[in-house]
Parts: structure tokens; sequence; C-alpha cells
């Protein structure tokens, strides 16, 4: 049985106070598990339906709607490369074929160490700084390859 | 309500504000193609198949959703709607197998029929279709068939507002959308059939139903639920004095659109372990009779015994019209007085406040009003004539009082079928016509499906035979005398 | 040139209150509440503020839709769920100068008589999301907001509330759908948000930018910010340039600007001496320009309609000589079909559609029928259902083939139906 730590509950309980029903807390309450638990599973819906007295069926389309909840786990660091029309034009494509070759997986997978995990995502609004990539929470811009391994090489 | 005008297809509409476009065509017969609408449910207006034209408006309307608005010029036939209905059907089967000749809902899919009506071209789309799972046993006998399902949203509504329950959801998006219950739960409200009625298109199927029959073989009749006092209006679809499928028929004041699946599936009795033959049980030793030999039997056990201290043991779950019948034979050929009933008890009767009731008898108020007492206030009596069934309990009950079943008037097979001295074939609910009693009071009437079954005759005759071998022995007797 | 918006961006540590008021950051307050809440509406319906999140719809009047006095609370739900792609101005003003937002929320929460508001901000948003919460923070300590705020019989609440990936959010309906816990499933309308929106209450949605633009109008009043722009799109306007120019980034300008002036002036240009090509002027949705037409157009509502575009959200993307349409068009299909909600029909199935085929074409399996399918697909995706997103992708659609016919046919040449060569007539 999984559970959110003393914290997390306090957090939630400060998060219900904003909205007047339970359910509008159900965002939120997936962020808080996936800071928690790193992945949404089965279960972690399960609970949070619990927590929210909403079903875990509404939960799930809740949770595969929205692209930024790990339905399966990811990496320690999650790189995640803009392909979307701006970052395109400036040669997103190349930093995610380089990411490929570099770390020797597809989009959506892991390395076997579970350091690096890479997947292609939509306009991150950063078209001006293109092209460009987040990992994990982090936005870094003006890529080319040179940069990007500058920068795998300081994730340690 | 105020009343708003406008015209659809140039005929004069009057309705009441805040009806839809769909609803008030619907008042002077004109018909616009759907699939997520349905009358019973809250609006989705997602198909799209339901878009009409107005005036002065730059686009289509979704007529399902779109109220009347006062002069409005509406047109659901132009050439531009055929075009534009043409077009969804065209979107709704690009990613769809196209498996009609293996799917179990050929023949009332409205794709197929929509298909037919407006589309009727080959198809543009040439590439890979996106693939989904198949053959997904859902749970509560719903089979669920992922790439026909068009994302209509009707299964998840009746689930979340007739059973009240939120068992199934669309999950992901985009043409990635997909019905699905939480992964590793099962569909599981008493109502979970009712998403294989709502469903326009085969991704849900009944478990129980698929694959038996072609449904341009079935015939319809219209029938009341014998599965408990509620009386859900239901039609009963048979072929060759078979029940195939019972689907709920719309009554507002009952039952609306809905059925639960107690009743639903409740179609056994009618189908199975039926008694069609009469039996004569002598000394532990059971033949099957005649009916002639049968009765003239019984009216000879009859006459042995002092005929109005006999008493007659109706059901709950008879008609209106067999109680009667019962009850005057009584009367009038046995001079008794003795009218109790008996009644299906199951232990743990399951109800909610929805459809379901723990009265899981349909004439409960029928036997109430014709004055027909429980068996339980039996006090003695030299024989008993048995309708349909008796609980265990009421079993204890003539065994301790020693009063013998001289006969039992059987639809399916029982411990009373050997019990008794003489066994009568009678026809179940849908052989037969007459009238429930529900528990609002209403009086709701039922019609033979097919005939009676194997040798099974309608209690009516029985007693009719029965009263007149009894007349004709007693004359025979005084002119012997 | 000091403006309407972007006045502090670049200042060292804008984004903090005390650089904010410094700069004279929450000076409207006094002013505003010295207003009736119907005279704000009226100040901000002369000023000609048009909402700024791409559908141009007039701020005053949006909020003179909401009702009064019926007994329910009234919403502000803030739209920050910025996604467009090409798009990147509210990430501006939320990383550099979040209290001016919250300056603005001040206004429009008295002016609709409202006293709750939520931030929907993008979840992918990180230093954004960081600056508005920390700005709130300060807000709620200076007494800004909470109850009773700036010392008057007024409180205001407001939450920053995180999105979770989902384009579609950005859409008023689909946001407050998101907002209650849902998946982001735009609404049927009518109801509109100002009559039935948030919890079924009445409910503004303004973009960030269009917030942000009252404080000057309430400081300056209306007429002060009618000095910039034209009769019918008045004030200034923040355009994204991204794509080939020398420098891309953020312009705050005056609505009816050229464009021309805008990619070789302030932008420096097309970078290695290369030609325009095209010009999307107004985030991925909205019809493609080409670089006549572009070097002809104003930016301002009325201008850019003449080409049969729309301003939209700003997102000027410009693509110079060497751009495949193709290969354009084909990148913005993937991002329409994975953006698509799934709810109705005509855009489920067209998006994923368009997109399979485009992919096809671009692989080289093309046909001339091809394109009058993508034509046609998109003719019956438009107008057909609750949102626009089936529009967004098939006005790129219909406005490449038109308007690069060339491009694409270049792909189809040499695959017929039957495989045979075909001539181009």
């Amino acid at each position: 049985m999984i559970e959110f730590s003393t914290q997390t509950k306090k957090k939630l309980e400060e998060c219900l106070t904003h909205y007047p029903t339970r359910q509008a807390a159900l965002l939120p309450t997936l962020w808080l598990a996936q800071e928690e638990f790193g992945t949404v599973t089965l279960e972690v819906m399960e609970y949070v339906a619990g927590l929210l007295d909403i079903s875990p069926a509404h939960v799930y389309s809740v949770a595969t709607f929205y692209t930024m909840f790990h339905l399966k786990p990811v990496g320690k660091y999650h790189l995640q490369v803009c392909r979307t029309l701006s970052c395109a034009l400036m040669g997103g494509e190349r930093i995610l074929d380089h990411l490929k070759k570099r770390l020797g997986i597809e989009e959506g997978e892991v390395t076997p160490n579970g350091k690096f995990s890479l997947c292609a995502v939509e306009c991150l609004a950063s078209c001006g700084t293109a092209p460009a990539m987040m990992i994990n929470e982090k936005y870094y811009e003006n890529l080319d390859v040179q940069k990007v391994e500058k920068i795998l090489d300081e994730l340690k | 309500m105020p009343k708003i005008k406008l015209t659809i297809d140039g005929k004069p509409v009057e309705v009441e504000a805040g009806t839809t476009l769909l609803q008030a065509a619907e008042t002077v017969g004109i018909q616009i193609p759907h699939y997520c609408y349905h009358p019973g449910l809250k609006l989705a207006g997602n198909c799209r198949m339901c878009l009409v034209e107005a005036e002065k408006m730059p686009k289509p309307l979704a007529s399902c959703v779109a109220p009347v608005q006062e002069g409005m010029v509406v047109k659901t036939n132009t050439d531009n709607v055929i075009s534009l209905r043409r077009s969804v059907m065209e979107f709704l089967l690009i990613n769809h197998p196209l498996d009609c000749p293996t799917c179990d809902q050929a023949g009332e899919c409205r794709l197929q029929d929509y298909y037919m009506q407006y589309d009727k071209i080959p198809s543009r789309f040439h590439e890979e279709k996106v693939h989904k799972d198949k053959m997904i046993d859902l749970g509560a006998g719903v089979m669920l068939d992922q790439e026909r399902c068009i994302a209509c949203t009707r299964c998840i509504r009746v689930c979340q507002e007739v059973a009240g329950v939120d068992e199934l959801c669309l999950s992901n998006r985009g043409d990635h959308v997909t019905i699905t219950t939480f992964p590793g739960k099962e569909l599981s409200n008493p109502y979970a059939g009712n998403t294989v009625d709502v469903c326009p298109v085969g991704a849900l199927t009944s478990k129980e139903f698929r694959f038996k029959k072609r449904v341009w073989f079935l015939e319809s009749t219209s029938s009341v639920c014998p599965g408990c006092s509620r009386g859900c209006n239901i039609t009963v679809q048979h072929q060759e004095s078979k029940v195939y499928r019972l689907l709920p028929r719309l009554n507002s004041e009952v039952n609306s659109y809905w059925m639960c699946d107690e009743g639903r599936y409740g179609f056994d009795s009618v189908n199975d372990h039926r008694v069609l033959r009469a039996r004569i049980n002598e000394e532990g030793v059971s033949e099957e009779a005649g009916h002639e030999d049968a009765l003239v039997e019984l009216a000879s056990l009859l006459r042995e015994t002092s005929l109005s201290e006999i008493a007659v043991v109706g059901h709950a779950s008879e008609t209106c019209e067999t109680l009667e019948n019962l009850q005057q034979f009584a009367k009038n050929s046995l001079k008794s007085r003795y009218f109790f009933y008996s009644r299906f008890d199951p232990p743990h009767p399951y109800s909610d406040n929805i459809l379901m009731t723990a009265d899981k008898n349909a004439n409960q108020k029928g036997v109430d009003q014709l004055g027909f007492k429980p068996l339980s206030d039996l006090k003695s009596a030299v024989g008993v004539l048995v309708l349909r069934d008796l609980t265990g309990q009421e079993m204890e009950l003539l065994d301790r009082l020693q009063i013998p079943v001289l006969a039992f008037f059987a639809v399916n097979e029982s411990p009373l079928c050997t019990k008794a001295k003489i066994v009568l074939p009678i026809p179940s609910y849908a052989e037969q016509e007459g009238h429930f009693i529900n528990v609002q009071g209403k009086k709701q009437k039922i019609v033979p499906a097919f005939e009676p079954r194997g040798e099974s005759r309608l209690v009516t005759e029985w007693l009719n035979d029965l009263k007149d071998l009894l007349e004709s022995a007693g004359q025979k007797k005084k002119i012997a005398c | 040139m000091a403006l309407v918006l972007t006045n502090r961006v670049g200042l060292k540590d804008s984004h903090t209150l005390e650089v904010y008021k410094k700069t004279g950051g929450y000076a409207s307050v006094e002013k505003l509440f010295a207003m009736e809440p119907g005279t704000v509406i009226e100040e901000v319906k002369s000023s000609g503020l048009r909402g700024r999140g791409g559908a141009g719809f007039s701020c005053g009047l949006k909020w003179s839709f909401v009702p009064q006095n019926i007994g329910k609370p009234v919403y502000l739900c803030v739209n920050a769920d910025e996604s467009e792609p090409g798009t990147f101005k509210d990430r501006l003003l939320l990383e550099e100068d979040p209290h001016q937002l919250i300056e603005g929320i001040v206004i429009a929460c008295y002016a609709i008589r409202s006293t709750t508001a939520y931030i929907y901000i993008r979840g992918e948003f990180d230093l954004s999301y960081r600056r508005i919460e920390q700005a709130v923070k300060e807000a709620y300590q200076a007494g800004f907001l909470g109850k009773n705020i700036f010392g008057k019989k007024y409180d205001l609440n407001v939450t920053v509330h995180r999105g979770a990936g989902a384009y579609i959010c950005g859409e008023e309906t689909a946001l407050l759908n998101s907002l209650e816990g849902k998946k982001g499933e735009p609404r049927i309308k009518p109801p509109f948000p100002a009559v039935a929106g948030l919890f079924g209450c009445p409910t503004i949605v303004n973009n960030v930018e269009t917030l942000s633009a009252l404080p000057f109008i309430i400081n300056e009043g209306a007429l002060a910010y009618r000095k910039w722009g034209t009769e019918k799109s008045p004030g200034t306007k923040l355009f994204s340039v991204s794509g080939h120019v020398v420098r891309p980034g953020t312009y705050e300008v005056p609505l009816g600007y050229p464009l021309k002036d805008l990619i070789y002036k302030d932008c420096g240009g097309i970078p290695d001496g290369k030609k325009l090509k095209a010009v999307i002027p107004g985030g991925s949705s909205v019809p493609v320009l080409t670089a006549e037409e572009a070097e002809k157009t104003f930016l301002d509502y009325e201008s850019i309609a003449q080409y049969g575009s729309m301003l939209g959200s700003g997102g000027v993307m410009v693509m110079d000589e060497d751009v495949d349409m193709v290969w354009a068009l084909r990148n913005l299909s993937r991002f329409y079909a994975h953006e698509s909600c799934g709810q109705c029909t005509p855009c489920r199935e067209g998006t994923g559609w368009v997109d399979k085929i485009l992919q096809r074409v671009l692989n080289g399996g093309g046909t001339l029928e091809d394109l009058a399918l993508l034509k046609e697909i998109s003719d019956n995706m438009m107008g057909k259902t609750i949102c626009v997103l089936a529009d967004s992708i098939a006005m790129p659609v219909l406005s490449f083939i038109k308007k690069f016919p060339a491009d694409f046919e270049r792909y189809v040449r040499s695959h017929s139906a039957g495989g045979k060569m075909r001539i181009l007539g």
C-alpha cells in the first residue's frame, strides 16, 4: 500500500482549500503524487481517487489525457526534446537524432542504467530560443550538438 | 414555458423554449441521424452526425445540442447537410475495422444503416488504421471491441447517469481515445447490459447474446419483465418458441429506457428446465401423460375429497387473469374459500433506488387486490392445487399439516413435480396474455410472444376442462343414483 | 521604446515586488478603488483592448456579459496555458513581470466583482511557474491579495494552477474543465463561460497579455492606450518571432505595425542572406502568408484578414527559401493530431488522417489525388466541431497547398494512383 508522506498530506490539505470541489484538486494531486512516487502507476491512481472521492476510472482517463504524467518509469534525467515547427526550423530534429544515437535509445525508452530517458514533445513555447529541450523541469535552449554534449557531460 | 416558433424544412414548428433542434424536428416527424445523442442521457454533442443548417448561421449546428430560437429557419435535408453527414460517416469509418461479416451488431448497426443512407462510397483511406484491443471481456456480460468504438460516450453516460457509477471512461486522446474500465477492474454494475443497448455500433456486445442469432431473424413482442415488482417494459426477442434476448422498452413512468441485468438475463425459465408434458405420480413412480388422462386422474382424485376443503395456491408472479380464473374455479367449482398464494422469496434480494425492487414477484399487488392470503396462514385443508411453485418453507408446512399437493400447475421443474400427484404444464409469461400490477399500482399488459410450448396449456384451459369433468361426473353420479 | 507591456523587461529583478513597486507598480490601485466596477468596464471598453489569446474579442464587452447578483460566485481564470506553436510572449510576461499580471488580475476581478481568480499555467513552464507563485506569495504578504486588499473592503484570492501537458487547455472551456479536475475537453456553447463557466458559475477567461495591459489603461486612461494602434485594433501587442530571423524574440509593437519592419528591422532580417519564403503570422493555426503578402501586411486584426490570415496569438514563424513546405505542414499536422482531445468525430479522425497522408506524401508515396483529398478533408473538418482545433490544422493545410503548390506538386509528380508518371498541366 502506498501513502503520501506527512509533508505531502499537508500540502494536499492546503491545496484542497483553494477549490470548492475535491475533484478540482486532481491535477495538483497527481503532480504531488508524481513528485513523491516518481511514476503515476495504477496503484497511485487508485490512491489518488480515494483521496479525492472520485472514481479510479476518472483518474485514469485524466492521467492518460495529459502528457506530463509518467505512467511508466522515466530516467533520472528525463530529456524532452521539442519537435514542433519553430524548433524544427532551427534543427530540433538533429538534436533528437543525436540524442538517440548518443544514448542508444529510441523515443519513449530509458537507458539500461536508468540515468536517461528520451522523448519528443510538442511546442515548449521556447520558439525564440530554438531548438529547445527540457530535462526534468528545466529548459535548455539555443541548442546545438556541441551544447547538448556539454549538458550531458554535466549531468551526473 | 414560453413557446418558440420556427420552421424546419419548411414546416412550421412550435415548441417550448430550451427544446433542441433535433427534438423540435421530431415533433413534426423529421428524423435527424445521430450517434451520441440519446433521449435518456445527458448531451455530449460529439459525433457531429446531426449537423443541420440554419439561415443566417455561418456554421452548421449540431442539432442535438443547439436550442431553438424564435424565427429560426432550419434545413435538415439540403445537399450540403447530406454531404456533411457523408463526411462524418467517412471520418467514422476510416479507423473502423469494417468487419461486418463477423460483427454481431450487423443488422442493428447505425454505421451500417447510415452508410447505406448517406455514404455509399468506397473508402478513400489508404493509411494504416489505428489499432486497439479487441475481444475484451469487460465483465457483467459485456464484450468490448475498441476498434469498432466511435467514442460517442453513451456507455460512459449510461453507467454514470443510470447506474450512478463511474466505471467506464475514455482514456488517452485524439484518435487514440479508448473506452475502458480502470485497468484490472471489471464492469460490475447491475445495469451494465444497458451499455450494450445504447452502443450504436458493434463496440459493446452481449456475451450472452452474441453469435446466437443474427438479429434480422428475430421477432419482437412487447411485454413486461416479470423479474421484480417494478415491471420494466420490455421487448421479448424470439424465434421458434425460443427467447434470445430481452431489451428494455421505453416507459417514462416506469423504467424510462432501461432495465436491470437480473431481469435482462432472467429468461432461462422460458427456454430451459420447462415442464412440457403432464405427469401422473403414483406411489413414487412418475409417468408422463396426455392432458386428458392427467385431467381425468385429477378429477377422480378431487372427487375422493371434500371439494370445499381444497385450498388453491396462486402465485405473486402470475397474471391477474390467471389468478382470477383460479379464484373463480375455487369459488364456483370447488365451493372453496381458501385462496392462498406463494411468492418467490430469495434470501437476500438485491434492491436499489433505481429500478430493482426487493420484491422479486411481478404481481404482488395483483394477489393482494384479489384477496389471496399468504400460504403461511393456511391451517388445514384436505389438499392443495398449486400454481407455479412453493418455497421450501411452504412445502415443510404442507408436510407438517399432512396436506397433499393434488395438482401442480408447473412452468419449470421443481421438487413439487415429484411431490404433487398430478403435474400439469402451463406456459411461461412469454406465452400468454395478461396483466401484472407493478409496485406503483400500474396495471401493465403482457402479450404472448409465441404459442404455449410443448403440451403446456393456459391455466384457464386446464381449469375449464377440469370444471367440465367435475360437473359431468357429478351428473353421472346423479343419474347413477 | 517605452510602451505598455514590456517596460520592465530586462531590468534586474524585474519579477520582484520591490522592483515592480519602485517602477510604478500597483499605482493603478488607488484610482481603481475610486471607480465603480461598471466604470472600469466602460474604461476598458473604450480603450478598445481586444483579447490577446487569439480570438481578439473586446475585453470590456466580454466582462459586461457577466450577470450580476445571481447568488453565485464570479470567477476570473487567467489563461497562462500558452501552447500555440510559435508563441512565447506570455512566458516573457510571467517570467519578467508577474506583478504586472497580478495588478491586472486585481483590476479585472474588481470590474467583474470576483473575489477568486485562478491562474491556469501550462505544466511545462517551470521558471514562469516559480516566478508567478513567488509573486503571488509576495502580493499576499504585502496585503495586495487576500483579505481586505490594499486596506480596502475587498477580498481577492488567487491560486496558481498547473496544467499537465495538453495544448487544448488553452481553449477557454477546456481550460475550465481542466481546472475542475477533468480532461481538457472543450464544452458545448452556449452556455458561454461568462454565464456558466467554472463550477457552473459566471466566469471570465482572460489571457495573460490582455490582463497585463490593464494597469496601463487604468493608470493612463483609455485614450492614452489608443495613442497606439489603429482605430479598430488599438494599443500595442506582443509578437513572438521565431524561425529564420537574425534576432528572434518577443517584440512589443503598436498594432498596425508593418510585418516587414518587424522581420527586417527589429529582427534583423533573414540570416545568411537567404530570401524570405513564408510567414505564419499568428501562431501555427492561422493561414500562412507568402513572402510577398508578408512584406505588404500590417500587424492588426483587419490588415491580416485581407490576406486571408489572422493575427491570432501573435506567434510569427518565419521561413526562409530553403524550407520545404510539405515538411513544415507535416510538422504541424503531427502537432494537431497529437493534441486533438478526441471528442468530435471530424477532428479526432481528420487530424490523424491528414497527418498520415502528409507523412506518406513526404515519404514519396503521394499522388495528385492526395492533394485534392487533403483539401476535401480540411473542408469537412472546418467549422464542424465543438472548438476550433480542427480548423487550426485545416487552415494551414488549405493555405499551404494553395500558396505553395509547387512544393506539393514536386512530391507527387512521379506518383499517380497507378504508379505511372503523371504530367502536370
